[in-house]
Formats: structure tokens, sequence, C-alpha cells
């Protein structure tokens, strides 16, 4: 299904542009449910058993299931098929956007959100020459000018096909809530949200812990901008600052709560690297890192684990099967975290499942179980896994 | 398309000259997927148009979603036996 915004800055779609935006998510839904099912099958019965007698073995590794599967008639259709729903999905939103620019631009002026701008930063090669998910000027589209926020806002919201809440906000409305049940007493009094984009998973820090200044960086201005706005626009206080999260400009001990969404594994290595031991850094004693991410390759069979990467070789994230590849505990001890103070776990979309799913997760201990098959991925059911480490 | 670095483990042959991803052993055919989508959604689009004037022509309103799946699963039911 396909979703409608539910914030002010939300588009005025013509009635063919909506039905453009219908479709790509109705289409989006064929390919990752029924297509991949297909692709599923046609592994387990002819691609996996075929490389199983050229090598003696199945195939172990996301590398090798892709490897496995290269040529066969499932795996081309589907491909093909995600490749063009993916460029499908901005071009179904850029003529609204184009048509809505001025009163986008107005609006934002108007709303009064609070941004501040860096024009001496140079903006990396991740966030502005690549373009990440095919997505036609990557996230510095349009410079400082609404444009780039509003193309990713709506693009994410025919993507996602609902299964990232009316405002994309499910990601930090599942985790904030889980943080919040799990650790009652962890009253974080400033966050920092690293590589917010438009603040989509900024806001429900701000909702669970309305007390906290929370600030949300970036370093694509466009999209600031447009995040200011969006946010003022829905009553939230929340700071955007254009920085880059491996060089922060706060000093030591400065946060309780360093987080990220759908972040890290757009960094190359040693950004990430980087990024991490900033955010080490930069928390108080007794703070809390907190990633959303993919599940890494580690967790999970060949299949999945090639599944998750499709988008490392054919959806322009180059760092994305790299990421995956690594142990997010490894990479929190080398920025600086006890091994003992390092968790990962897993929990439902709360849009799905309902805030009473998360707390029964809570009181069983359950969330903790990483690996189960509908983790990170946008199929008809969602789970979340996300890591972190405390800070001593 | 940007020039985008590869995964250090990406096999040879996945992409064209131009750095688009290519499945099919002809390349046409990677095209001609693009086309079938982009007819399917034009057509689709004029689908909404109708029902919009059927509508408003006093029919009974029909549920977009449903009648949006049960169009691409008809459309698209041929690359099921892949």
């Amino acid at each position: 299904m396909s979703v409608e915004l539910q914030h002010p800055m939300k588009p005025e779609l013509t009635a063919e542009e909506a039905a453009r935006g219908r479709f790509v998510s109705g289409i989006r839904s064929l390919i990752l449910n029924d297509l991949a099912a297909d692709m599923k099958a046609a592994y387990d019965r002819r691609a996996a058993p075929a490389f199983a007698r050229a090598h003696g073995r199945p195939p172990q590794t996301s590398a090798e299931a892709h490897k496995a599967l290269r040529g066969d008639p499932a795996f081309n259709i589907y491909s093909a098929m995600r490749v063009q729903a993916q460029k499908m999905v901005w071009a179904s939103v850029a003529d609204s956007v184009e048509r809505e620019a001025d009163r986008l631009a107005g609006a934002a002026a108007a709303a009064g959100g609070r941004v501040t701008l860096n024009p001496a930063l140079e903006v990396p090669k991740n966030v502005g020459a690549i373009e990440v998910h095919l997505m036609p000027g990557s996230y510095t589209r349009g410079d400082d000018s609404v444009e780039a926020g509003a193309v990713y806002d709506r693009g994410l919201a025919v993507f996602s096909m609902g299964l990232m809440g009316a405002n994309l906000d499910d990601i930090g409305l599942s985790m904030s809530r889980y943080i919040a049940l799990k650790y009652p007493d962890f009253r974080p009094r400033r966050i920092l949200d690293t590589g917010t984009t438009i603040g989509h998973n900024t806001l429900p820090w701000k909702q669970t812990y309305p007390q906290a200044e929370v600030i949300a960086i970036d370093a694509a201005p466009g999209g600031l901008v447009y995040g200011a706005a969006r946010a003022a626009m829905q009553g939230q206080d929340v700071q955007f600052v254009q920085m880059c999260a491996d060089r922060l400009d706060y000093p030591d001990a400065s946060f309780d709560l360093v987080w990220s969404s759908m972040f890290l594994h757009e960094l190359s290595k040693k950004s990430r690297a980087a990024a991490l031991a900033e955010a080490h850094r930069v928390l108080k004693p007794g703070g809390l890192m907190l990633h959303m991410e993919l599940p890494p390759n580690a967790e999970m069979s060949a299949f999945d684990g090639f599944y998750l990467d499709w988008d490392s070789w054919y959806n322009e994230e180059p760092y994305y099967k790299g990421y995956r590849d690594e142990i997010p505990q490894e990479n929190c001890v080398k920025a600086g975290f006890a091994a003992a103070d390092c968790f990962q776990f897993v929990v439902p979309s709360v849009g799905i499942y309902g805030e009473q799913a998360i707390a029964d997760l809570v009181a069983s201990e359950a969330a903790e179980a990483v690996g189960q098959a509908t983790t990170g991925r946008l199929a008809e059911g969602v789970m979340w896994f996300g890591f972190g480490a405390w800070k001593r | 398309m940007s020039e985008v670095p590869r995964p250090d483990d990406t096999p040879p042959g996945l992409y064209d000259e131009a750095g688009n991803a290519r499945f099919f052993a002809d390349p046409a055919m990677d095209r001609f997927v693009a086309v079938v989508m982009n007819m399917a959604q034009e057509l689709w689009v004029q689908e909404e148009r109708l029902l919009a004037l059927e509508e408003a022509r006093g029919a009974t309103p029909v549920d977009r979603e449903a009648k949006l799946k049960a169009f691409i699963d008809r459309i698209f039911a041929p690359i099921r036996s892949a």
C-alpha cells in the first residue's frame, strides 16, 4: 500500500501523481514479497544445488549466494524489476516537488525551524557525489533549498509502502519505545542524532524524552533546512546543524545519547570507525550510543545475507556490504567501549505490531534474538535491528 | 550515473560501460523490462482516471489498493513462473 504523509509539508498531489506513486508502491510490494519468494524458491531448487555440485558444498556466504543466483531467471527478473522500480520511486515524486517548490520554500521560511548551516563544510562524496539508492542528485540536490529533503521525504513514502509509518518515523518510534521501556532509569537530557537526513527518526526521541535538548546533524544542507521546517511544523523543538558525524564539533562528554538510523552503512569503513569513536568521545559517562542498522551477515544465512547485500551491487549502496560484513560489537570496542557494555537487539515495528508487542518483548527479554527472517527487510512484517553500547 | 565505488568482492560483468546494472544476456531485455513497467504504470494512471470519472457519475467507490493489486497480479502473472 502507499502512504500519505501526515505532516504539514506533505505534498498536494494531483490525481495523476497520486496514481503514479500508488502504482510504484504496488509494484514494489509485488517485487519484495512475491518475486523475492520466487527467487528464494529458485535458489533452493536450482541455484544452490548447482553451486553445491560445482563446489562440493552449498553457498556459505552472501557473495557465494549471489554467485549461485546470478543468471538465474528468477534473479534476473527480480533484479531488473527492482532496479526499475527504484528509479520509478524518485521519478514519481519529482514532478510534485518541482511544481510545489515555491510553496515549500515559503512554508519552510515561515515555519521558523532551527537550522545552522556551515557553507565551509566539505560535503563528503558519499553524501553528494554518489546517487545513493539511485536517487538523482543524491542528498545535495538543490543545494540548500528544500528540494532534496522534499524528494527524500516523498520518495521514502512511496518506497516504504506504508511500512515506515505515516511520517516515516517507525524506526525512531520503535527504538525509542524499546529503550524507554527497557531502561526506565535512563533519562537523557541531551540527545544527538547523527546522519539525520530530514529528522524523520529524530522526532520520536523528542517525543519520548520531551525535556531533552535534541540536536540533529547531517552533512547535506537541503535535508536539514527541510527537516527543520518539518519538525517545527509538527511542534517539535529540534535543532538541525550541518556537521559530519566523523568530525563532531562538540566537546567531550557532552551528550547522554548518540543515535543514528540507517546511517552507518552509508559511510566508508574509515568514516564509520571515526563516527563511532566520535560518539564515544562526546558521550558522558553513563551515556548510550545506539544505532538502528541492517543486521550483520554473521547473523544470517547465505541467502538472507545476499538478499540484503543486493543493494550494495545494484542500488548504489557501495559501503553496504562492507558494513554488513563487520561485527557491530567489534566496531564498538574499537571505538572505545568495553565489550561487556555492548549489546544488540531486534524490536518489532511499533506501527505494525503495536506498543504492547514491544512491552512484551522487553518483559520476556526476547528482544535480543537477532537474525529473524524479517529483520531489516521491507516485507510484510518488519523487525528493526539495533546495536549499541553504554559508556562507563 | 555517478562514479560509484563497488564492494571489494564484486564479480566482473555486473555493469555495462556506463555503470548500469545488467541482468540479461541481451542488454535490450533490461530496457524492455523497464518499458513494460512504465507502460503498466501509465495504464494504471488511466485506470484511476476512469475510476474517478465513473465515481463522479454515481458508481460505487472502488478500493484503489485492492484494485491495483489485482491489476498488477494480472499483468505480471507470466513472470511468476520464472
